[in-house]
């Protein structure tokens, strides 16, 4: 096309766009940014991130909330601390949202804290473990999931007394939320008397863990097996166990110890040999609250799928966010203080109390379930 | 004066223009490119073009196919940080180190690698740069493996007299600093290569037996090639750290070596200029595509390969063919 | 319990091996004929891996016929990236640009079965990967049976193939040196297509049975192709019975690593062992080939 038409069509488009932000600006909406992984390894937490959005968004704004519509917009942080630095500052420079959700991995987390804080935007996290990340106390960040020092110890004592779990093989991925809550386990578990027969830190790249499966089980008799790794390694983690006759699933009578990096529908990839499995979930598909049922029935209805944590997360987020501003909350400032004094969310992960570092302190957020022969599980109710 | 003489005071004077004018284009850019996304997007240009320049120089000069650029950007990173954040070493002393210490492994892994050719020394690369990122992920109690070194200060801010204080947190400053010595990079190696090493590179790059019957003993120009290339490379890591303020070792995984080698043939190995625009094209080629979402690293592959099966001499190429268009001239070889 | 432990991983080090000698033997054909190296040969795994994938859960096929579909799957790639990326180079004779352009090739496909397949790991479960047979306090699967079959057969037929028949005889020739084969009367082209489709099919089976075993993402393929080049350095390029020895070797050294010290540990030590290879003995643990400029 010659000059003065592409000239022209580029002028349109930035009447349009211009038009279109004014035109949103009269609506009163709150503007949400996403960094989520959408490309690389980590992408299937952004794409599962999405979707609970989506169904958050889609109830929240039938009616709006004191006048206001929610509105997001997503860029690509790839659970890599540059590429999401750079997704970060894209959406601060162009969107110039009031609170952004994200990330999922805890790398990339850390990355951005000190980007939203300089760009005083509060920052809500509820996939990141690595007790970084409220620890230091940033007035700007928020996590609604419990960090790995709570889940690690809550699981190390329910493990040493509910389970009479007297050793532990540790295995886990070489990154900081997998390293931290190995440690937070070890440390819980040993002070109250138990054993660590073998400490196993392996790469996201590692693929084969039959040798690795080979080693737990020739370390010596392992009551548990706590296991902090990705869904993919942990799959064939679980199944090399039970082809080594480690696990219970095959024969053995170890029992795996997971946390909420496990989907939910991993036992029916696994099959038998996730038998005994018990782990820490977010969300319990089978919690009988009113709240929880309605999600999942709709849920299933517009994904044909059944929800995960991942997607109970991201529609917990957008709840928190709608109540935020149910309470007031209508700009980056004012939505920052608010959450900061939020007591009583109730979502459907559990409840919400934030303390002065702005950690969720609510136990009521960690599940236990035991997989049962038939792969359905059982909740074990230890909290 | 002879017309030989005439020519070289000619392009000499055209190359002064022309570094000015990349002077002056580095100073303007952030004020037309405005906004943080924009400058961090800058400095990350300049980080590319400084990797670029490395790997042009050790394989468009002196011929050697090097996957491991991004175990000697790691090195520089990673020696530098350690060396501020542990032992509190002032931020251009730890720099030096970094770039020496870079530079040194290039020059350990020509020794090892340089009598092979091709393919070998290509393997051989990939190897040491495997190795590299395996260590700094491993040795945890060293380098925090993938625990991360965070909270990495900007170099001290720089005071000049009767002016005011030059702080590096302002990224129009960083960027100003690192893009600086890119160009003051291109510089030296521009001298280089014009000048009878460079001349000794090009003999070997393009027939080496006919070389060493020169007396030419390629090896050693071989090895040093590598030194100056890895040195360079290690530079933008030393920069990279302060940059982005995170240090995880999966920055440097040999994935990094084939974009930094994307960059190098799509800008035209070979030529110096060439790199540069190549990264600059590479690096916000996958920016500017955003919006295709998935699809965005996709295209990335794809204008390398067809830029590889039909513009083998890359944007270089690309330019020369123009200008004869535009000029009716003949197309020089080089 | 050593002794048992010893044991156990002797055999996970030797059906790992087997798989890589499987890649790796692609790889090395290639470049015994064609000086080329093929970055993309384990994206041509992992596409050969999702072929099988969707051949049992869409269509309702059996795990080994899904091999044999692996296989043609491979074989067609291989024909593609000879006709449009190794044929055209050829002639420019830069020993580099087919390399490049390959790199591009494995962005394109990485990235184009992440858009395609989505990142979610597939569970590739067939019904010999649950079968468990213990022996003498070891144990091992039905897919490691099957593993540890199929790549037998397979380097015996190749190995065959290379000695005794004409082609393969004329494969060697043009290996060797392509010039006075072509003036034998022997299509040089022609061959070297054959072998890169012979290679990828190769690729692709890989891939069919690597998929039980590993995880299959989009990104499979990473993780094996670096220890794959390893393995055709220490064996020695183009040389097929270093490559097999090599590839065991490397699986040996993975299992055994992972026991006594560290799964992170692995990649360090097989590269340094590569590093070493090259310093020391270039051409390889078997030399029968001499190379020109090592």
């Amino acid at each position: 096309m010659n000059r003065r038409s592409l000239l022209a069509v580029l002028a349109l488009a930035g009447a349009t766009i211009f038009g279109a932000g004014s035109a949103q600006a009269q609506d009163k909406t709150i503007k949400i940014g996403g960094l989520f992984p959408m490309s690389g390894p980590g992408s299937y937490f952004g794409a599962q991130d999405k979707q609970g959005i989506e169904l958050a968004l889609e109830e929240v704004n039938k009616a709006g909330v004191n006048g206001y519509k929610l509105a997001i917009q997503y860029e690509d942080s790839a659970c890599s601390p540059l590429p999401a630095s750079q997704a970060a500052k894209r959406l601060l420079d162009n969107y110039k949202p009031d609170v952004i959700l994200g990330e999922e991995c805890s790398d990339a987390t850390l990355a951005i804290m000190p980007i939203v804080e300089q760009a005083k935007t509060p920052l809500i996290n509820a996939g990141s473990s690595s007790i970084k990340i409220t620890d230091p106390g940033n007035p700007y960040t928020f996590r609604i999931m419990p960090n790995e020092v709570m889940q690690g110890v809550d699981i190390a004592t329910q493990a040493y007394n509910k389970l009479n779990a007297r050793t532990a093989v540790l295995l886990y991925e070489n990154t900081n939320a997998g390293i931290g809550n190995a440690k937070v386990f070890k440390d819980t578990f040993e002070k109250l008397g138990g054993k660590v027969i073998a400490d196993i830190g392996f790469g996201r790249d590692v693929n084969d863990f039959t040798s690795i499966a080979t080693r737990v089980a020739g370390a010596g008799k392992a009551d548990v097996i706590p296991t902090y790794t990705l869904e993919g390694q942990g799959l064939k983690i679980t199944q090399a166990l039970a082809q080594a006759g480690v696990v219970k699933g095959g024969g053995g009578s170890a029992i795996q110890l997971g946390t909420i990096w496990l989907p939910f529908g991993f036992e029916q990839k696994a099959g038998k040999a996730a038998e005994g499995y018990v782990r820490i979930v977010q969300f319990d598909p089978t919690d009988q609250r009113e709240m929880v049922k309605n999600f999942v029935k709709n849920f299933k209805a517009k994904f044909n799928a059944d929800p995960t944590h991942l997607n109970a997360h991201a529609y917990d987020q957008i709840m928190l966010i709608a109540d935020v501003v149910k309470r007031g909350g209508k700009d980056a400032q004012s939505i920052r203080d608010t959450l900061a004094q939020t007591k009583t969310f109730v979502g459907v992960t559990g409840s919400v109390e934030f303390d002065s570092h702005n950690q969720n302190i609510k136990m009521d957020t960690i599940h236990y379930m035991e997989t049962k022969p038939d792969l359905s599980w059982n909740a074990l109710k230890w909290n | 004066m002879s017309d030989a003489a005439v020519v070289a005071e000619y392009r000499g004077s055209r190359r002064r223009w022309a570094f000015l004018a990349a002077a002056l284009a580095i100073a303007v850019l952030p004020y037309v490119l405005t906004g943080n996304y924009w400058h961090t997007n800058l400095t990350v240009c300049a980080i590319n073009v400084l990797l670029a320049l490395g790997l042009d120089f050790i394989l468009g000069y002196a011929g050697q196919l090097n996957l491991g650029q991004s175990a000697f950007y790691g090195l520089g990173a990673y020696v530098s940080t350690l060396l501020i954040t542990r032992l509190g070493i002032p931020f251009w002393g730890a720099f030096a180190a970094g770039v020496a210490f870079a530079g040194l492994s290039g020059v350990f892994l020509a020794l090892f690698a340089v009598r092979l050719r091709g393919h070998y020394l290509a393997i051989a690369s990939l190897g040491f740069a495997v190795i590299v990122h395996q260590v700094l992920l491993n040795w945890i109690s060293l380098t925090q493996g993938p625990l991360g070194i965070y909270a990495i200060p900007p170099p001290p801010p720089i005071a000049i007299p009767g002016l005011p204080e030059i702080s590096f947190r302002d990224p129009v400053a960083l960027f100003y600093l690192i893009a600086g010595f890119a160009l003051l990079v291109y510089v030296l190696l521009d001298q280089l290569v014009r000048s009878p090493i460079g001349e000794t590179l090009t003999a070997i790059r393009e027939d080496e037996i006919s070389a060493a019957s020169l007396g030419i003993n390629a090896a050693a120009w071989k090895v040093f090639a590598f030194g100056i290339g890895a040195a360079v490379g290690g530079a933008a890591g030393c920069f990279y750290a302060p940059f982005v303020g995170t240090l995880v070792p999966d920055a440097f995984f040999i994935t990094e070596s084939f974009s930094i080698l994307a960059m190098v043939i799509v800008g035209g190995m070979g030529t110096l200029i060439g790199p540069v625009f190549g990264a600059i094209l590479l690096t916000l080629l996958p920016e500017l595509l955003r919006g295709i979402g998935d699809l965005r690293l996709v295209v990335y592959g794809l204008a390398l390969t067809l830029v590889v099966l039909f513009l083998p001499g890359g944007l270089a190429q690309a330019w020369r063919l123009v200008r004869a268009k535009l000029t009716g001239a003949p197309v020089s070889a080089r | 319990m050593t002794a048992t432990i010893v044991a156990q991983q002797a055999i996970n080090g030797i059906v790992l091996g087997s798989l890589y000698v499987l890649v790796a033997l692609g790889l090395t054909l290639i470049y015994g004929v064609l000086v080329q190296i093929n970055f993309a040969h384990a994206d041509f795994v992992t596409f050969g891996a999702f072929a099988a994938y969707f051949f049992m859960h869409l269509l309702g096929g059996n795990y080994l016929a899904s091999i044999a579909v692996a296989l043609a799957v491979g074989a067609l790639l291989g024909w593609a990236i000879n006709l449009t990326i190794f044929a055209p180079l050829r002639h420019k004779g830069s020993e580099l640009l087919p390399l490049i352009a390959t790199i591009g090739v494995s962005t394109i496909m990485q990235n184009g079965m992440l858009a395609w397949f989505g990142p979610i790991p597939y569970a590739f479960e067939t019904p010999y990967s649950q079968r468990v047979f213990r022996v003498a306090g070891t144990f091992f699967t039905a897919q490691s049976l099957i593993i540890i079959a199929v790549s037998t057969l397979t380097i015996a037929l190749l190995y065959a193939f290379m000695k005794f028949t004409f082609l393969g005889k004329a494969l060697r020739a043009v290996a060797q040196d392509r010039e006075t084969a072509g003036l034998m009367g022997i299509n040089p082209s022609y061959l070297i297509m054959l072998t890169i489709v012979l290679s990828s099919a190769l690729a692709g089976m890989a891939g069919a049975m690597l998929a039980p075993v590993l995880v299959l993402t989009p990104f499979a393929g990473t993780t094996v192709i670096v220890k794959a080049f390893a393995i055709v350095i220490i064996g020695g390029f183009g040389n097929v019975e270093g490559t097999i020895l090599a590839g065991l070797l490397v699986g040996l050294i993975e299992s055994f690593t992972t026991q006594y010290f560290d799964p992170g540990l692995i990649d360090i030590v097989v590269f340094a062992l590569l590093l070493l290879m090259l310093a020391f003995r270039p051409t390889g643990l078997i030399s029968e080939r001499r190379e020109e400029n090592v």
